[in-house]
């Protein structure tokens, strides 16, 4: 168990910056979650904890003390890939033991049969990878990252090649057995469901920084960024870029021209079909189980609206009008930053 | 309109039966020049006396061969399959009954006396007629293994070596080596004899067995570390870090982890490397000036020579012997050979 600290971290690739000046801290027995789209420089963070990848700059500190010249196989971190990146020439148990051959365990068998039964494969045992299904072969890589007693384990999208029900169980499964044992979690995803599900906390990445970081809730509510507030959220928050005339914009300092190149934020549940507002064209409607998904056509543009009702309640073509409440709209400026206390209105429209 | 369903059906089934007896038939066609070679060989190499191979016995052979095969193919395209596998025991033992009959008295391994003769060549032509030059066969033999053998070792090794090197790791003229290995390959052999033969001589090596070692290892190399290299470009890196964080350093991943990967290839180039080096002639013939070692390819080529008058059952016989260590190579590594494409993507 540890904490880990990442110090103005960068790492450039011949043509690109991968991780561009990452401050981290995480403490002793924390589960966070580093979410973000391919390409922004996740995993290669994960690659440089596990000692694989070295840092172009910067500093990786375990329990305060600097480990960046430290050999991966010296660490001892646990890490579980995307690929699970069993061995496929050795069975289930081999597999699990093959962190146990280099540190000279006397009772390497007992111990990686204990974290067989903690991961719920103790049957499995002699098997190989090709003989099991993708959620046993996750849960020997977990055994296996976990056998040596890591200080801190890595998770790399450990999820996405489950399908969707198993995907559910091994999310509450990977959380009791990191809680069961205490061990200092870092999940590298882009499913934000993933994130918010098992993390204490959440560190969302963009080109190689942190864009914020927070509870789940801080993310999805309270964007900081442009960015924060398009990537969470599913079904995506509906965006408008500039001022419209139907929309009144308030809260937004005295600047010259920033009124005209600003970008609205309301979420698909935020609108709601109302006696006066916005006339809208019912384009699409997707019924998803609990909610439903409704397109519609609007002078700003499309517009998505959930609405938590299993049966739809609109036609396709149908007229409705739309509204929301000023307080759920966010106000981003032209870089992107959110504009603290920036909200907007609907104007009543004359005729409307 | 109504379909009549089951005349539909025996239109497609009667269809499938007729494409498949013409597929057969011309696969028969095609492959009988290729396999009659290899049968003429061993007919002649355990029916041929002294003097010359008789004919008749090839000819009665092939006139019990060719129409039991045919019948069978016939049968196969129209029998259901519970048939088949009865049609074919039956055709087998029907073939060699036949053959038994008509050939049995023809058979013996007088030609193979050149196994338990250290002299043939006086065997043959009497007393001292070559002045001891011809070496008892399983001197070749034993040179061939040898050759064939250090050469797959070598090939072996530092392919594996340098195609992982090649695989993993960036260098500086990375790309241009790549291409140069494959322009390499694009030279017939045997342009260099002369160069190569000035070389060994001024090493010092001619007429030893180490040249033709060093020289066809050389020439094999490229392509062989071609194809490792896509060998261990479909190991993926994630087990390899895996290996890493699991407490292995770069060495014990390579060993332990990666290397258990590409076993089949190294299997595959191991068999051609052998292969390529027991059936060598050019560069075993060119690179001595006497006989100063004999390996099979150039024992066959002296036997088929008129210094002991052509036996042909002998060459048979001698052939025979020279393709058993290849053919039992490709019996056993069968199954890794034809996983072997060239990109080391398995089929």
């Amino acid at each position: 168990m540890a904490t880990v600290e990442l110090k103005n971290i960068r790492k450039a690739w011949a043509t690109a910056m991968a991780v561009d000046g990452l401050d981290l801290t995480i403490s002793d027995g924390e589960f966070v979650a580093i979410l973000g789209p391919s390409g922004c420089g996740k995993s290669t963070t994960l690659f440089m904890l596990s000692g694989v990848y070295l840092p172009t700059s910067g500093d990786i500190l375990f329990d305060g003390s600097r480990v960046n010249d430290v050999e991966a196989r010296h660490r001892n971190v646990g890490i579980v890939f995307q690929s699970y990146a069993l061995y496929p020439h050795m069975s289930a148990l081999q597999n699990i033991m093959f962190p146990l051959r280099f540190q000279k365990v006397p009772d390497a068998e007992t111990r990686a049969r204990e974290m067989a039964d903690l991961v719920q494969v103790g049957e499995l045992l002699d098997r190989r990878p090709s003989e099991l299904s993708g959620g046993q072969q996750q849960r020997i890589a977990l055994a296996r990252a976990l056998v040596k007693r890591p200080n801190l384990l890595l998770l790399d999208e450990p999820l996405s090649n489950l399908d969707a029900t198993l995907r559910l169980t091994m999310r509450a499964e990977i959380r009791r057995i990191t809680h069961e044992l205490g061990v200092t979690t870092i999940l590298v995803t882009h499913d934000q469901l993933e994130a918010t599900t098992m993390a204490d906390r959440v560190i969302c990445m963009n080109a190689g920084r942190i864009e914020q970081e927070g509870s789940a809730e801080d993310l999805y509510l309270r964007p900081r960024t442009l960015f924060v507030a398009g990537f969470i959220g599913s079904p995506p928050i509906n965006l408008i870029e500039g001022k419209r005339p139907e929309l009144k914009l308030s809260g937004i300092p005295v600047q010259s021209g920033l009124e005209d190149s600003v970008t609205i934020g309301i979420r698909p549940e935020m609108l709601k079909a109302a006696d006066h507002g916005l006339p809208a064209t019912v384009s699409y409607v997707e019924p998803m189980g609990r909610e439903t998904l409704t397109t519609v056509d609007t002078v700003i543009g499309p517009l998505r609206m959930l609405e938590a009702v299993a049966v739809p309640r609109w036609r396709r073509d149908e007229q409705i009008l739309l509204n929301f409440d000023a307080e759920d709209s966010m106000v981003f400026d032209t870089s992107g930053k959110r504009i603290d206390g920036a909200n907007v209105r609907l104007l009543e429209i004359p005729g409307a | 309109m109504t379909r009549d369903w089951n005349q539909l059906a025996a239109v497609s089934i009667r269809d499938r039966r007729m494409k498949m007896a013409a597929l057969t038939l011309f696969l028969v066609a095609v492959s009988a020049p290729i396999v009659l070679p290899y049968f003429w060989m061993v007919m002649i190499a355990f029916t041929a006396r002294t003097g010359g191979a008789d004919a008749d016995t090839l000819w009665t052979a092939c006139a019990i061969l060719v129409p039991v095969t045919l019948g069978y193919s016939i049968a196969y395209a129209s029998l259901s399959v519970r048939y088949r596998a009865i049609t074919g025991a039956a055709a087998l033992i029907l073939a060699t009954s036949l053959l038994w009959f008509f050939l049995g008295d023809d058979l013996h391994l007088n030609n193979f006396r050149f196994m338990i003769n250290p002299n043939i060549v006086e065997d043959i032509r009497g007393a001292a007629t070559a002045g001891g030059q011809f070496p008892w066969v399983w001197n070749a033999f034993g040179n061939s293994l040898i050759l064939a053998g250090t050469q797959t070792l070598i090939v072996v090794t530092v392919s594996t070596l340098a195609a992982y090197y090649l695989s993993r790791f960036s260098f500086q003229g990375r790309a241009t080596f790549l291409q140069s290995l494959l322009v390499l390959q694009a030279f017939p052999a045997i342009t260099l004899v002369i160069p190569i033969f000035l070389i060994v001589y001024w090493v010092g090596l001619l007429n030893t067995l180490y040249a033709p070692i060093l020289v066809i290892t050389a020439l094999e190399l490229p392509f062989f570390i071609f194809i490792m290299k896509g060998f261990f470009d479909a190991v993926p890196w994630d087990i390899e870090m895996s290996a890493m964080t699991d407490g292995a350093s770069r060495r014990q991943a390579f060993w332990m982890v990666v290397l258990p990967q590409v076993r089949v290839g190294m299997i595959a180039i191991g068999v051609f490397a052998f292969i390529k080096g027991w059936e060598e002639y050019v560069f075993v013939t060119g690179l001595r000036t006497g006989n100063s070692y004999w390996v099979m390819s150039t024992y066959l080529y002296y036997v088929r020579e008129d210094v002991m008058g052509v036996d042909y059952g002998m060459v048979a016989a001698v052939s025979l012997l020279y393709v058993m260590p290849s053919l039992i190579l490709y019996l056993f590594c069968q199954k890794y050979l034809t996983q072997m494409t060239i990109g080391g993507v398995k089929g």
